[in-house]
């Protein structure tokens, strides 16, 4: 039971916590309420409190979003970025899980060294072999295209380590009963093994999307064809275009928000407990 | 007999892997460190040359390598005590009230849940001169200012921006670890009538130790590799202000091409951020045995 004064305390801090989250939100709501309106009213507006208000719907009220969509290519730049989320989260399931069950579960030479080498990969930051990356891609004539962005981003340590933790608990005599009825080893691992850890696949999938559709730098240096390029590169080349309103360009970062916003609510759960566990993406 | 099919086998299913491991991270490291103490420039490979170490003291006297790594120190700088210690308090206060708890934790999460490059384009409207963060200063009687568009504030700018974007992600981590003290320690201070102070100063603070270090660690290498919001927002400038040492990196090796120098500079980054990891991994492994060491305790 509270007392009075925990009461009123509790009570002030809410304030407190209130006005600091409505200065905090400003940016995101100005975002919201002004990618509605045509440039005249957000300049009209800026000195009142209209700023944060978005227009009455009518007419017009989604008339930047449409723009955006059947004047640029933008929704193409959305598409491109799902279908490389797609295929990495395909390939580095298969590529990262089978590296992880055989580092768990089979036993062959210097296994435990590998390991190893896994956890010291990942000290390594990315941003060191950027250049030889791009220099590679560029000198077998993969720049411009699919293979060459997502190639060498399909095999992950971190992602490795993190399936093999959670294959180490699998139990084996469901493997020893397989073996009797003549499962192959690959049909074992896609029809048992996976199907088992259906968290683990979801937290690698997840992180995998978030990934993909938020990574700027490597696409920014393989793709420059404008039909390859993700949300995030497109939505440079539309909002640094001069004919780009300022109504438009906030259409613009909304939309290509939108896709994450929806992953983040389904999947908070996994996603927040990612974060407090390992907290190790990013900074 | 079976022992080497299982070794066939476990080298089918890591071998996939292994492969790409070896073209994508052993062969660029390696090749990092090799062309780091060569003159390659890539328009003309024929022209290489071993040059040693001079490429080492080359980048140390180069006074663009030595603004963006002090660039990248200051923004480091302002960052690590504004989104340390704000999430913290963040965290403290939310853990606190008993009232929108839910509201509190997705308000501040919502700029993590954007991209760089959307809240750095957003940010760039923000504070365009006539933008909407000048109106609201100019209404509270503090004249315009140029914010990403001098030198002097645009690298303060980008940093507040990068603590608005991120300070969300620490905040989670720490409600987590707020949650996981136990509550008995806090009623055991209230028998002993503690003061609020006292009982953050004695118990709050030391149990989330463990937890300050590896959020104090990995704010400092997130910033230490920040490149996209000077790339959207100002290229790197005005007059170089907001150059930083990955954009260093990025413009020498994909830019001007001069591979040699940018792997130098690959390699002197790659050292900062490796020994702070190699510093957050001991200074954590403590609390795990720590860890160990109390449920023994608690065992016995």
């Amino acid at each position: 039971m509270l007392t009075k004064k925990q009461k009123g305390i509790n009570w002030i801090l809410t304030a407190v916590l209130l006005v600091l989250s409505l200065f905090f939100l400003f940016p995101v709501v100005w975002m919201l309420a002004n990618s509605f309106k045509p440039d005249a009213a957000i300049t009209a507006d800026m000195n009142t409190v209209a700023a944060f208000i978005p227009p009455a719907p009518g007419g017009g009220f989604f008339h930047n979003y449409l723009s955006i969509l059947t004047n640029t290519n933008f929704l193409r730049y959305m598409a491109n970025t799902l279908f490389y989320a797609a295929i990495l989260i395909l390939c580095g399931i298969v590529v990262n899980g089978l590296a992880g069950y055989a580092l768990a579960k089979i036993h062959f030479p210097f296994r435990e060294r590998w390991v190893l080498l896994i956890l010291l990969l990942q000290i390594v930051p990315m941003e060191t072999i950027l250049t030889i990356h791009f220099l590679m891609i560029a000198k077998v004539g993969l720049l411009n295209t699919v293979a060459g962005y997502i190639l060498p981003m399909i095999v992950n340590p971190f992602n490795i380590f993190l399936f093999r933790q959670v294959f180490l608990n699998l139990p084996d005599d469901v493997y020893e009963a397989a073996q009797l009825d003549y499962c192959s080893p690959l049909k074992y691992f896609f029809t048992m093994v996976l199907p088992m850890s259906k968290t683990v696949v979801a937290t690698v999938s997840v992180f995998t999307f978030l990934n993909v559709w938020n990574d700027y730098l490597w696409p920014s240096l393989v793709f420059t064809s404008s039909n390859l390029l993700t949300a995030q590169i497109g939505l440079n080349s539309i909002t640094s275009n001069e004919n780009t309103t300022m109504g438009q360009t906030l259409a613009v970062i909304t939309m290509v928000t939108i896709p994450v916003i929806i992953i983040y609510s389904l999947f908070s759960k996994q996603i927040v407990e990612g974060v407090t566990s390992t907290g190790s993406k990013e900074g | 007999m079976k022992k080497r099919s299982s070794s066939l086998l476990g080298m089918a299913f890591f071998g996939p892997a292994l492969v790409l491991l070896t073209i994508f991270l052993f062969v660029p490291m390696v090749l990092t460190l090799i062309f780091s103490f060569t003159d390659y420039f890539a328009l003309n490979p024929d022209l290489t040359h071993f040059v040693g170490l001079e490429n080492y003291g080359k980048i140390f006297r180069d006074d663009l390598f030595v603004k963006s790594f002090f660039n990248t120190v200051c923004f480091v700088l302002i960052i690590l005590p504004c989104q340390g210690i704000g999430a913290l308090a963040l965290a403290l206060l939310i853990n606190r009230v008993t009232h929108c708890k839910k509201y509190f934790k997705v308000a501040f999460f919502i700029p993590v849940v954007m991209s760089l490059a959307v809240v750095s384009t957003l940010w760039m409207q923000i504070y365009s001169p006539e933008g909407i963060l000048n109106t609201m200063l100019g209404n509270l009687g503090i004249p315009a200012q140029p914010f990403i568009h001098s030198a002097k504030q645009a690298l303060p700018s980008i940093a507040v921006m990068s603590v608005w974007q991120g300070v969300g992600y620490q905040m989670i981590i720490f409600l987590g670890g707020l949650q996981a003290i136990n509550p008995g320690l806090y009623e055991a201070a209230e028998m002993d009538h503690a003061s609020e102070w006292q009982k953050f100063k004695d118990i709050t603070l030391p149990e989330l130790k463990p937890l300050c270090v590896f959020v104090f660690i990995t704010v400092t290498i997130g910033a230490f590799r920040m490149i996209v919001q000077p790339m959207v927002m100002t290229g790197g400038g005005p007059s170089h202000s907001t150059y930083t040492m990955v954009y260093n990196i990025y413009e020498t090796g994909t830019v001007n091409w001069e591979i040699g120098l940018a792997s130098t500079m690959a390699i002197v980054f790659a050292i900062f951020v490796m020994v702070l990891t190699v510093i957050q991994s001991i200074l954590t492994r403590d609390k795990e045995e720590g860890k160990h060491v109390n449920k023994k305790a608690k065992g016995n």
